[in-house]
């Protein structure tokens, strides 16, 4: 029962990336039947922990014990054969194959001509389906033709096939709809009668309360408390998720009360958001806030012509864009964008100066743009923002995190836009950094600029925002000023 | 301007100084197609005892070396965009054979005839690009079967049969000499430079060339610069397209006849000429100046060979192939591109 020996251990955990002490003398355990959840706010050390557990970090202090003995993995793959597997935000199912291929993935059952013997497999995987209470699964359908809950089901299953007694699950629910997060809550009950353990990570405190035997929190990479479920409740675990002395940057007050409309979404309909209405007036920063897998950063870029919509009208002053419009229109009707991974929108070998007038050449020279004239167009832009060192020639790759963000903002500065749209501004980046980028978006806003944050940081947010707006699995949730909000208030609407 | 901001230079750059020693020997290596060539000739130059290097020979190797010039100068369009176009030989092939049918069967005035084979040539390429943008397949499959296409019309229009009857301004082209008979200077040579010279301006200096290499480097970081990426890679294709056309009526001018077939192996040693001139198939990389350097390795070794009576001819392909080989791992090594991050 509860009671009983633990199956696993980790005792005086500790783990340094360069400089960041990620993990600080960390004790786990985890007893048989038991659904043990791993909490803490991004960087906490939650995802640190857990890939210790998976094999996949292999340098740590500290002692890990399988069944009393100490082990040491070198790989995921010797973790799954000791019987500990993990499930990956990101599926790792084969969509294509069907669905008894992914049960047997890398171990199907063989004829003795070495071929693939689909009888037994089929009837296998029929048969353990059915156990599990999952019959109604066609296991000769491609994996592709079932919903993203199945196919989440479907992966669960390969691991506990493939004779894992622990299942390690990072934010499981993410992607899923309510119904199918009912489906995967059952299935863990169902496990955890079949004396499974699992080690489940969720931002959602609800799903953590249902779910969870017992919940450790981790707070900058230390451990906070191991409690019983029964002992605790949502408040006291955001309490301890956030610590109590935790004291949130004092909100802003809105600069102007009733501000000109700018950006005006109505309606905007997509697969992973519906029913989207916002409102950002001019010389103001709205925060778009929401876990990741809200829909935000999607609505960000729907709005830059990125994301295709279903449904919907997205106005930028007083002007509604056409159906299935293109960056460039929006870029030519005062919207401008700045994407939540910078490898993808910086060009890192080339120049400083190339990633400032790429989306302007037009403007710098309508045949040929002379590298006098783009100097000249991104050298105050460079300064603007403050880019170390400000050198225009500069690979945007030999750049840290901060002055790459910086780069991606200066583009448009030359020629600012009426709107700008940035996911993730601060992500990565150090406290001088952040600060820094910022204050450069409040300064834009001071201008006379709309601005809409989306991020999954309610530092940031609540750092920078005007108006906060919340997302959660797609749609709207809440929308309020930012006075007297903290993270706690906001960790509540997700 | 504003210089208000005293940072401190390379506080915040994870840029290593380089000493002038390191700085030289990278401006040296980045030359390295340029030394190749220079190796090449040399070699040939001390084995054939000098007759490599006389005049008529170099020039022959010009002459040789404009229609791939040609070919690899809109190759060069589309590979830095990241992408292939498998087409060209037989593009060239059937452009060629159009031009030659409606002069010769069908009577059309020159160059009324070559205007609209060079027509045709473009259409495809647009099709090839547009279907592969349109549909998302990649331009390996399009160019693929657009190549067949091509093939396949070029033996329905001529029937199997060898076009030998040429317009005057074909053979002009593809044989004729600048300042008369005796003069050393071949209209097709003048045809390829004009070509590369122009391919050059437009990468170097346009915006639509600025376009080319940002869509090789980033297609992500293009599009959410508002880059039309689909069009520049449709472009590209309608280039190269074009230029093989351009490729197949100056050859044709030069061997003489249209062929009912097109040669497949022009496809393969105008991909090797560019990528010996140090353009990544990947794309983003490379330039116009090193493509002529390429396909001018690549001439040189062939004209090398076969004026090396020493050797068995059947060997020479071989031959050709490994020095190849080696030329391509010493642009690589040497151009800096083996990667640190493995991952990439």
């Amino acid at each position: 029962m509860l009671n009983s020996a633990p199956v696993l251990e980790l005792k005086n955990i500790s783990k340094r990336f360069r400089t960041l002490q990620a993990l600080d003398s960390v004790d786990f355990d985890l007893r048989e039947g038991e659904t043990h959840a791993l909490c803490g706010e991004n960087g906490a050390g939650k995802s640190t922990l857990m890939r210790i557990l998976a094999g996949i970090y292999t340098e740590y202090e500290g002692d890990y014990i399988l069944d009393g003995q100490p082990v040491r993995f070198s790989s995921p793959r010797e973790a799954l054969r000791r019987g500990i597997g993990m499930i990956h935000q990101e599926l790792s199912v084969m969509p294509e194959l069907t669905v008894a291929e992914n049960l047997f993935l890398g171990r199907q059952p063989l004829t003795p001509f070495r071929t693939v013997d689909w009888r037994t497999m089929n009837r296998t995987a029929e048969e353990e389906l059915t156990k599990l209470g999952f019959a109604h699964i066609d296991v000769r359908r491609p994996l592709a033709k079932y919903p993203l809950g199945t196919q989440q089901v479907v992966e669960v299953l390969r691991v506990i096939l493939s004779g894992a007694r622990v299942l390690i699950m990072d934010e499981p629910t993410t992607a899923l709809s309510p119904a199918e997060i009912e489906r995967l809550i059952e299935l863990i009950d169902m496990l955890r009668k079949g004396n499974r353990s699992i080690v489940y990570i969720s931002h959602f405190l609800n799903e953590v309360m249902r779910v969870a035997d017992r919940i450790t929190v981790l707070r900058d990479g230390k451990k906070v408390a191991t409690v019983d479920q029964a002992e605790t409740n949502r408040d006291h675990l955001i309490s301890m998720i956030l610590g109590h002395d935790a004291k949130t940057e004092a909100p802003l007050v809105s600069i102007q009360q009733h501000a000109s409309i700018m950006l005006e979404i109505k309606d905007l309909s997509a697969d992973v958001f519906s029913h989207i209405d916002l409102q950002v007036g001019a010389s103001e920063i709205v925060g778009l806030y929401g876990a990741i897998g809200a829909g935000h950063f999607e609505v960000a870029r729907a709005l830059f012509g990125m994301y295709q919509f279903d449904s919907g009208l997205i106005t930028v002053e007083g002007h509604t864009y056409p159906r299935n419009f293109s960056a460039r229109y929006a870029i030519r009707h005062g919207l401008a964008y700045a994407s939540e991974t910078r490898r993808k929108s910086l060009f890192l070998d080339e120049p400083i100066y190339k990633n400032i007038t790429l989306p302007h050449l037009d403007k710098v020279g309508a045949v040929a743009p002379r590298r006098v004239r783009e100097i000249q167009f991104a050298e105050p832009a460079i300064h603007m923002v403050n880019v170390s060192p400000p050198d225009p020639y500069n690979p945007a790759g030999k750049l840290s995190g901060g002055n790459q963000q910086k780069v991606a903002l200066a583009r448009w500065l030359t020629l600012p836009p009426k709107v700008l749209v940035i996911s993730e501004p601060t992500r990565g980046m150090d406290i001088g950094a952040k600060s820094e980028v910022l204050g450069i978006l409040r300064e834009l806003a001071q201008k006379g600029l709309a601005v809409l944050v989306a991020s999954s940081e309610p530092e940031t947010v609540l750092a920078v925002a005007d108006r906060v707006v919340v997302m959660s699995r797609g749609t709207i949730t809440a929308q309020m000023e930012n006075k007297n909000l903290d993270k706690e208030i906001l960790m509540r609407l997700i | 301007m504003s210089v208000d901001s005293p940072s401190i230079p390379a506080a915040d750059s994870r840029q290593r100084q380089q000493t002038s020693l390191e700085l030289w020997v990278g401006r040296l290596t980045s030359l390295a197609p340029l030394w190749t060539l220079l190796a090449l000739g040399i070699f040939f130059g001390v084995v054939s005892g000098g007759n490599f290097l006389r005049s008529v020979n170099l020039n022959n190797i010009l002459v040789q070396s404009s229609t791939l010039g040609i070919l690899a100068t809109g190759m060069t369009f589309v590979l830095l965009t990241g992408e292939i176009d498998l087409s060209i030989a037989a593009v060239m092939g059937l452009t060629g054979m159009i031009a030659a049918q409606l002069y010769t069967t069908l009577g059309f005035p020159e160059p009324l005839a070559t205007i609209l084979a060079l027509g045709a040539a473009t259409f495809l390429g647009f099709i090839s690009g547009f279907i592969s943008m349109r549909f998302r397949i990649p331009t390996f499959m399009t160019t693929l079967a657009m190549s067949m296409i091509a093939d396949g019309l070029n033996q329905w229009i001529s029937g199997g049969k060898t076009v030998f009857e040429l317009s005057n301004l074909v053979q002009f082209l593809g044989s004729g000499r600048i300042g008369g008979e005796t003069s050393i200077l071949r209209v097709i040579t003048v045809v390829a430079v004009i070509i590369l010279l122009i391919g050059f301006l437009i990468l170097r200096f346009t915006r639509f060339g600025r376009y080319v290499y940002m869509t090789g480097a980033s297609k992500s970081a293009a599009r959410l610069a508002g880059v039309n990426t689909n069009l520049i890679i449709i472009a590209c294709l309608t280039i190269s397209s074009f230029l093989a056309g351009v490729a197949g009526i100056v050859n044709m001018g030069r061997l003489g006849s249209a062929l009912p077939l097109s040669i497949p192996s022009y496809l393969i040693e105008t991909i090797a000429a560019v990528v010996l001139g140090g353009t990544a198939l990947t794309g983003g990389r490379g330039s116009m100046l090193f493509t002529a350097l390429g396909v001018l390795i690549y001439q040189t070794l062939r004209n090398g060979l076969d004026n090396m009576t020493s050797i068995d001819n059947f060997m020479k392909v071989f031959i050709t192939g490994l020095v190849l080989l080696v030329a391509l791992i010493v642009n690589v090594v040497f151009s800096g591109r083996a990667e640190r991050d493995k991952s990439q």
